[in-house]
């Protein structure tokens, strides 16, 4: 058999090395549109209107069509640049931390061994991967910001083309600076020790733009665009430079592009491929793991604090949580701060603004409750040690979540402080946070466990809908646990005193919940300990 | 090993006075674990040298380095003179990696052409049949990686290294998972390639292997520990018997 007998002969017929590979990965295109399942696709088509439709619901309820009084309006001119700047600061930090690591490109592990080390420019090979990946980033990010513009111009002053326009070139221009800060990190071969630091001073930058009033920072000057309806004369032209800046980031990540290090590529590869076969079957608990292989977060090797009381502890398993949570990176505790953070003061926006908003902070703290029960994920995840034990799995897993429950119980203080701080009244923040920390971080603990211990081939037999609704069903009680209370106390009329306890009403819900949570663990790990047996 | 008889596919050309691949100092540690320190070693045209030493020596970290695939963090290593990575590098090294690693929607057959068009191989369809019929890859040339043995995926991954032109070979435990017969055709494509004219490294624990070579390097610990002949005595002084069989 001849070589041309057995391709449609496209490589061969190739006259030089980049255009074997053009044809290669034309052919490759063709191949996959050939064999790609209609009913698959359908199926996907109905997810994401699903998706988009659910999305659309939460945008139209929490930018309701009453126009903003001129406060409002004054103080959104005044302070949102730099708010945004500031979350645009923070998202270009998380580009260059995945540039030092090899990304944002995930390039697969052949086209690595063969590609990559043929002599073929590597800027050459790696563009259209770049390319495409930048263009589904933002035309997405354009729809939606042309979607939230279609909202937001029914509240403020300005036209619904003004605001659709802009809003459409933030979205767009956010992954452009992102992905280009990605790049540059990637292409210029960073390390993370360096790339790390310039997004800090970027954010440190933003921040005080927020603190000062300033407009300085890059990242504000996008925020600038974000509401360049509001703005007038001199803002208008620094929303301009902001966009000159991101794409002037852009270009030079490209450009740089060929000089991204194989051996980051190869790791990246790797754990990408692994990420999502692992999230293509749900499995929550493995995309946790390689995301933090990934962002190479691993325990410190010197706890914060070293635990006194001696080796021999009443409780080991109490002592074995802290000593977990006392060699968490920094990162993975600013992380969690970080959530806190934003849970107390979307909260605060959900008073003010819209009930719409109470939806977010629970799945936010969920993300933190997964970190927190990460010991109890370990006992689940080496089943053989757990059974040698002489102690049954239910009774052991069980004694797990009383320090990630503490730790909840620390993660939702610092929220209702925030909230205290930052929101009109402190005596309702307070309030409420002090009915909600009990049920709010049982329900959080019990759902991320429930979550922790899934197996997700238990259920693969099940219809896709019924396997999704349980691999689900822990976000959304703990979505729903934290949304009751503040939603109550937000429902109720009257002072304080009946808002706070509106909310206390509410806490049985959480707490049967997290009961609901603690039954399931058992009764999950009894059966995994008698078909062990 | 059989007769070596060169072969016209196999383009190592225009070897240059100075050994094809040289490496000085070379170190690599990772996250203060030292994997390779101060590693010296030249390898001249037309010479094959065994690369032996325990798992966990360094030997794969010293291909990964010669191959581009890792940076050093001391000391230099050249390629035909060029530094590993650079497109001149690249087209005069050729890597036989320890785990295959395929498109999982390319054919056997397709994996060969694109290579060998990636490489500039004008007129490949002749050394792809006969890489395919000398590996015992008949029958196997329109199969996808996932459909192929350990034994099928490592031939595959010895015809992706031998189809294209290259002046250095670096070969990472290329007989695992072969068959008697492979491993001595794989023994006269090595001999082929030598006397075309290109310095080949293959890491290894088989003494068959070391007995072949014209040189043994051996590694411990991630430092140099033998560069000589393939003497049997010295050799079991350095290592454990256990150490070179793989045992």
């Amino acid at each position: 058999m001849s070589g041309a007998d057995r391709s449609a002969g496209a490589v061969l017929a190739a006259g030089d090395p980049v255009a074997a590979m053009k044809a290669m990965r034309a052919a490759r295109r063709r191949r996959y549109g050939r064999r790609r399942d209609v009913m698959e696709v359908l199926y996907r088509v109905y997810l994401g209107a699903l998706a988009a439709l659910f999305a659309l619901g939460f945008l139209a309820g929490a930018l309701h069509e009453v126009p903003a009084d001129p406060s409002s309006v004054d103080g959104i001119r005044a302070h949102a640049p730099a708010i945004i700047g500031l979350a645009v600061a923070a998202l270009v930090l998380a580009g260059l931390r995945s540039g030092a690591r090899g990304g944002p490109l995930a390039i697969e592990a052949a086209e690595v061994r063969y590609t990559l080390l043929a002599p073929v420019s590597r800027r050459v090979a790696l563009r259209p991967a770049a390319l495409a990946q930048l263009r589904v980033a933002t035309i997405s990010g354009a729809l939606f910001g042309a979607i939230v513009g279609n909202f937001v111009f029914r509240r403020f002053p300005g036209t619904a083309v003004e605001w659709i326009g802009a809003l459409a070139a933030f979205g767009a221009l956010v992954p452009i600076a992102v992905l280009g800060a990605a790049l540059f990190a990637s292409g210029r071969r960073l390390r993370p020790r360096v790339a790390g630091p310039i997004g800090l001073v970027l954010v440190a930058w933003s921040s005080l733009d927020l603190a000062l009033g300033w407009n300085s920072s890059p990242a504000t000057l996008l925020g600038d665009l974000a509401t360049l309806p509001l703005q007038h004369g001199a803002s208008a032209w620094l929303a301009a430079l902001g966009a000159a800046l991101a794409l002037a980031l852009l270009a030079t990540g490209l450009a740089g592009i060929g000089g991204l290090g194989l051996e980051a590529a190869r790791r990246r590869a790797e754990l990408v491929a692994e990420m999502r076969f692992s999230a293509s079957v749900q499995d929550l608990r493995t995309v946790v793991l390689l995301r933090r292989q990934l962002a190479s977060e691993h325990p410190r090797r010197k706890p914060w604090l070293r635990l006194g009381g001696g080796r021999a502890s009443a409780s080991p398993i109490w002592r074995r949580d802290w000593q977990s949570f006392l060699r968490w990176p920094a990162v993975r505790v600013a992380r969690v701060v970080a959530i806190a953070v934003a849970a107390g003061a979307i909260a605060v926006a959900g008073f003010s603004q819209t009930p719409v908003l109470f939806a977010l902070p629970g799945p936010l703290l969920f993300i933190a409750a997964l970190d927190l029960i990460e010991p109890l994920a370990q006992e689940s995840d080496h089943p053989t040690l757990r059974l040698l034990l002489p102690r049954p799995s239910a009774s052991l897993l069980g004694a797990h979540l009383v320090a990630p429950a503490v730790g909840a119980g620390i993660v939702l203080a610092i929220a209702t402080v925030i909230a205290a701080l930052v929101g009109g009244d402190p005596g309702l923040a307070l309030g409420v946070g002090a009915t909600s920390i009990v049920p709010g971080a049982l329900v959080l603990v019990c759902a991320a466990a429930v979550s922790a211990t899934n197996d997700p081939y238990e259920f693969m037999l099940m219809p896709p809908e019924l396997t999704q609704a349980i691999n689900f069903a822990p976000i959304g009680a703990a979505s729903l646990g934290i949304f009751l209370p503040l939603f109550a106390a937000w429902k109720a009329e009257g002072g304080d005193g009946a808002r706070i306890g509106a909310a206390l009403g509410t806490a049985v819900i959480p707490l049967l919940l997290g009961l609901a949570g603690i039954g399931v663990l058992n009764w999950r790990a009894n059966k995994r300990e008698r078909e062990a047996m | 090993m059989s007769e070596a008889k060169p072969s016209g596919a196999i383009a190592a050309t225009s070897a240059s006075a100075a050994a094809p691949l040289s490496a000085h100092g070379l170190g690599r540690s990772y996250d203060g674990y030292i994997a390779l320190t101060s590693f010296t070693v030249e390898v001249a045209a037309g010479e094959l040298v065994a690369l032996i030493g325990p798992n966990g020596a360094g030997k794969t970290t010293f291909l990964n380095l010669a191959a581009g695939l890792l940076e050093p963090t001391s000391g230099r290593i050249e390629i035909d003179g060029d530094v590993p990575g650079s497109i001149e590098a690249r087209r005069a090294l050729s890597y036989l990696p320890d785990t295959p690693v395929f498109y999982e929607d390319l054919s056997v057959a397709e994996h060969l052409e694109y290579v060998a068009a990636l490489h500039g191989v004008k007129e490949p369809a002749a050394r792809i049949d006969e890489l395919i019929g000398r590996l015992g890859l008949d029958g196997w040339e329109d199969a996808l990686g996932a459909e192929l043995s350990k034994g099928m995926k490592q031939k595959t991954s010895i015809a992706l290294a031998l189809v294209r032109p290259f002046k250095v070979l670096l070969a990472d435990e290329p007989l695992d998972g072969l068959d008697p017969p492979s491993r001595e055709v794989l023994f006269q494509l090595l001999a082929e390639t030598q006397a075309a004219g290109a310095a080949i490294v293959v890491s290894t624990h088989r003494p068959d292997v070391i007995a072949a070579a014209d040189r043994c390097v051996a590694i411990r610990d991630g430092r140099l520990a033998y560069d000589g002949r393939p003497d049997p005595d010295v050799l079991t002084e350095i290592f454990d018997p256990s150490e070179l069989e793989g045992a």
